[in-house]
């Protein structure tokens, strides 16, 4: 009898060891739900084209594999949820991540927390991702609300009390950058004289143009979406406003080279931009990478997608055991103490999820048809709760 | 008058007048198409996009100048037209009700083309933005107005009127009215009715294209410009009255003043609205539209 148990104990720990084994050479499956198509298919590919980067070393030889499984969600709540649960449920992914879109990932954000997904978003701004109480979901790029904020300390540094005419796009991402920056404006001295909101769908802006010339401004804080952003900073140009004036909260790499060489002298915000004073080495091969595979420099999009899958490897190493918890992973990723890869900025989280937040301001030097010079002139990080984001941001 | 005022009221009728004859294009492109063979093309803000996005292609990929840029892509309008009308349209000409049918082909065009654009064009940017037509600025008194944008205005007017010229003195222009009114008296009287579906649906579009082209060469644009030009250009052809190229051109340049001045007394989100409040209220008077004979 005892013989008996024995052997059944015996066959009980092989079996345990046999399947720790396969699990431990299983690849650790990440949902990467994104937009590949529908409006905003562009910042879609651009974060899976920085994540490709990632991924040709993101597997050194011995280490658990990491594997990216890409969903399209055609830049459609849905069918971001759709996908999630498709991830969660048959695919059982360790985390999930990808969306570039506040909308697609507010609707993977609300799943995430009801089912205890830990879900890491790239790129997404909008402040109530990491609303208080968010316990799974960690934001990478800084909120919204947040970038107003570090416009008016750069603009307060420029010129104390200086007048700034702000001109933006009715769209939920516009709406909270100028919320932080009319907050934070008024608190170091500075008066915003006219504030103009154009609905979705415009395509002119003549007519506020010459308003806010009329104004004399010494700024103006230029916040369009899509074409329009580029028609309404030509427009202010055409009409007499020096470029100098002109104050961009968030530059991509179109909107440089299409904002062209007239726009010399005009600032923009970024958290990452091949121009940057200190980049790492690394920070340099990726953007030399980038640029011979796309023909453009990155810009923060693609470095948050790249920097997303670092996260994940580093999580994983510092606490293996986190590779097939779902629980043990969300802590070990809210404990995480690192930098980006590519710029050396700390990568630290607070108890929502939201990242320490920072800033680079840069001036255009120089813009020619697939690249452009710019100066970085204004560097300032904060706490995310330095101002209210989440009152000013339902 | 001050500088100032000057220049916000010379901006706002620039605005409102470049506007307005681009809407009118679109508009009256639509309006003959709907006059001649009943087809409420939903496909028509795609179309305008098209157009703009190989104006882009052209000039910004393959270096043409973005006049001859210009003249390809509308050019390029007459046998994408034929084929379809081959292909598609000529199919329903005897189906009653044709109009439904005709909505429902051209909203599957608009879900095809939507959906190419976003798997090119919009993996390749997010704006995008054609060479100056004409560099530099015109200063009319205190107002610099961009050259480009004046050329592209000017080109507008000049294409409405030949066009309402060919419509109203052309014998073609002639044969096309009559089959507004009533195509079972005009092929009686010798007009051959299907050839001028034909020519409807190519030159209706041929104007859609132009619109296209004219307003990338003003502005910057994306994806979403389709859907603001379809609902705009239909709101124009009920208001102006379905089949009538008058009230298409008249009621356009009227949306594009309004616009302008509601944006500048009210704001640019009521000056938005304000033409589709506009719409319900004439609509209430006058149901079959201003212009309708």
């Amino acid at each position: 009898m005892q013989k008996g148990y024995k052997i059944l104990a015996t066959g009980c720990a092989l079996a345990l060891a046999l399947s720790t084994t396969a699990l431990a050479h299983e690849p650790v499956k990440v949902g990467f739900v994104t937009e590949l198509t529908g409006p905003w298919s562009f910042f879609g590919t651009s974060c899976i084209a920085g994540l490709k980067l990632a991924e040709r070393h993101l597997n050194p030889a011995g280490e658990r594999k990491i594997e990216f499984e890409v969903v399209d969600d055609q830049t459609k709540s849905d069918h971001a949820l759709a996908a999630a649960r498709n991830l969660d449920v048959q695919s059982k992914v360790i985390a999930l991540s990808g969306p570039t879109s506040s909308d697609t990932a507010l609707a993977i954000n609300g799943y995430a927390e009801q089912n205890r997904v830990p879900f890491i978003v790239p790129v997404a701004a909008f402040p109530q991702l990491t609303k208080p109480g968010t316990h799974y979901t960690f934001r990478i790029e800084p909120d919204a609300a947040g970038w107003g904020y570090a416009i008016a300390q750069f603009v307060a540094k420029r010129k104390p009390s200086a007048k700034i005419a702000l001109v933006y796009s009715d769209f939920a991402l516009m709406r909270a950058i100028a919320a932080g920056l009319k907050y934070s404006a008024p608190k170091v001295g500075l008066k915003i004289e006219p504030e103009i909101v154009f609905p979705q769908g415009t395509s002119d802006a003549t007519v506020q143009a010459a308003q806010v010339r009329a104004a004399h401004p010494d700024y103006v804080v230029v916040i369009g979406a899509g074409g329009f952003d580029n028609t309404l900073t030509n427009e202010l140009l055409d009409i007499g406003i020096k470029p100098d004036q002109i104050i961009h909260p968030y530059g991509i790499t179109t909107q440089v080279l299409n904002w062209g060489q007239r726009s010399v002298g005009s600032y923009y915000g970024t958290f990452f931009d091949a121009n940057l004073d200190k980049l790492t080495a690394e920070g340099k091969q990726f953007v030399d990478q980038f640029r011979t595979q796309n023909g453009r420099p990155p810009s923060y999009i693609e470095n948050y997608c790249y920097t997303t899958a670092y996260i994940i490897r580093e999580a994983i190493d510092k606490n293996p055991s986190a590779a097939d918890d779902r629980e043990k992973f969300r802590d070990a990723i809210s404990a995480l103490k690192t930098k980006e890869p590519t710029s050396g900025i700390p990568i630290v989280f607070d108890k929502n999820g939201a990242r320490k937040e920072y800033m680079y301001f840069m001036q255009i030097k120089d813009v020619q048809k697939t690249d452009y010079k710019s100066k970085q002139v204004f560097y300032i990080d904060w706490n995310p709760e330095a101002i209210p984001v989440y009152d000013l941001v339902k | 008058m001050s500088d100032t005022t000057l220049i916000i009221l010379l901006s706002t009728i620039t605005t409102g007048l470049m506007l307005g004859l681009i809407f009118s294009l679109v508009a009256v492109g639509v309006t003959i198409i709907y006059g001649s063979i009943w087809m409420p093309n939903a496909a028509n803000g795609q179309f305008f996009l098209l157009a703009a996005l190989f104006a882009w292609s052209t000039s910004v990929s393959w270096g043409l100048q973005p006049a001859l840029a210009a003249l390809l892509v509308i050019g390029s309008s007459v046998p994408l037209s034929y084929a379809l009308e081959i292909l598609l349209v000529r199919r329903f000409y005897d189906v009653p009700n044709r109009n439904i049918s005709y909505f429902v082909l051209t909203l599957g065009i608009t879900q095809i083309l939507s959906g190419i654009f976003s798997i090119t064009y919009g993996v390749w940017s997010d704006q995008f933005q054609l060479p100056p037509l004409v560099p530099g600025v015109t200063m009319l008194g205190p107002f610099p107005i961009a050259n480009n944008r004046l050329a592209a205005m000017l080109i507008a007017a000049v294409l409405l009127a030949i066009l309402f010229a060919l419509l109203r003195f052309h014998r073609y222009g002639r044969a096309l009215r009559a089959v507004f009114q009533n195509r079972d008296a005009a092929a009686l009287r010798g007009v051959n009715v299907r050839g001028i579906y034909r020519m409807s649906f190519v030159l209706g579009n041929a104007v859609i294209f132009a619109g296209g082209v004219l307003f990338a060469c003003a502005y910057s644009f994306d994806l979403t410009i389709a859907w603001t030009m379809a609902i705009t250009a239909f709101a124009i052809m009920i208001i102006g009255g379905p089949g009538s190229v008058l009230g298409a051109l008249v009621i356009g340049i009227v949306f594009g003043l309004t616009q302008a001045v509601a944006s500048i007394f009210a704001s640019p989100t009521i000056a938005a609205f304000a033409y589709l409040g506009a719409m319900l209220i004439i609509l209430l008077f006058r149901p079959s539209g201003l212009f309708a004979r």
